[in-house]
């Protein structure tokens, strides 16, 4: 092997391996907590990112540029098995009008100092994937409506509905831990 | 005082129609989220401004999406990780 390629390697490592964590971070919430799954996810990223290395610009974000192409990985993979219904069961739920029960208990909002952010994590990872991507991607990756959108190849309506609906089950899950701390009645 | 000719403003705006609470609540997300645009983004405002009834419950909500914002931040890499991906780009440097 030629000692340019080795250099390039090594530049590779130098810039890319310290963003490890963010990128298995971002697997990890969008595979639903899937360990096996988010480590392909992140195997696949860097062997993509070290092909294109000549193509990333330096001095440009990094981070930024990996976990791109660690989110456009993941979605090529979800568009291909997107054939699955959602849930029927998850829709009737997520509309029950107990949604507002944890304001109610609590409209200061005071659990948000007090819960546990495994519980919350375990959560988003038990959503149903097309409600736990969307959340993953505008909550935790700060992407707007239409980003959404044009990533899962859906209406910015329905980034809308399944982010209103994601959140009052994850604030119904959160009332549910709430109450099973005692914290309130 | 302002004078007649000078064009009404901001919350005296008459012609502007108001928001009703459930108006006003159903657009929460798209409020908090900034996804609203400049005119609508105003109304919510407004209404806000002056309702006892929803504004502790956009703040609630402020207060919940920025407790969600702030998850899943501290996660490691497995152990093991990081040397199949070095072995990974050995491979693929040969
Ligand atoms: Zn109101």
């Amino acid at each position: 092997m030629s000692i340019p390629a080795e250099q390039r390697r090594a530049e590779f490592e130098d810039e890319a391996l310290i963003h490890l964590d963010a990128l298995f971070g971002l697997a990890l919430r969008l595979s639903g907590g899937d360990e096996p799954r988010a480590e392909d996810l992140v195997q696949e990223t860097m062997l993509k990112a070290y092909r294109a290395w000549d193509r990333f610009e330096a001095g440009t974000n990094c981070r930024a540029w990996l976990m791109t192409i660690l989110r456009n990985t993941f979605i090529n993979q979800f568009r291909k098995q997107k054939s699955r219904p959602v849930p029927v069961e998850f829709d009737q739920l997520a509309e029950r009008p107990s949604s507002d029960a944890l304001y109610e208990a609590d409209p200061e909002g005071r659990i948000f100092d007090h819960i546990i952010d495994d519980q919350v994590i375990a959560a988003i990872d038990e959503l149903p994937e097309e409600f736990r991507v969307a959340v993953v991607l505008s909550d935790l990756e700060g992407l707007s409506y239409q980003e959404v959108a044009e990533l899962m190849d859906i209406p910015v309506g329905t980034v809308k509905s399944r982010l209103f609906r994601a959140r009052k089950r994850l604030q119904g899950r959160l009332y549910e831990y709430a109450v099973e701390m005692g914290y309130v009645k | 005082m302002t004078e007649c000719s000078t064009p009404p403003t901001g919350a005296e705006r008459p012609g502007e129609p108001k928001l009703s609470c459930e108006e006003a609540l159903a657009r929460v997300y798209e409020y908090l989220d900034g996804e609203l645009g400049a005119a609508d983004h105003d109304a919510v405002r407004r209404h806000l401004e002056k309702c006892r009834n929803c504004y502790p419950h956009f703040d609630f909500e402020r207060l919940f999406l920025d407790y969600v914002h702030e998850l899943g931040a501290g996660e490691k890499a497995r152990p093991g990780l990081e040397d199949r991906v070095r072995e990974m780009l050995a491979a693929e440097t040969d």
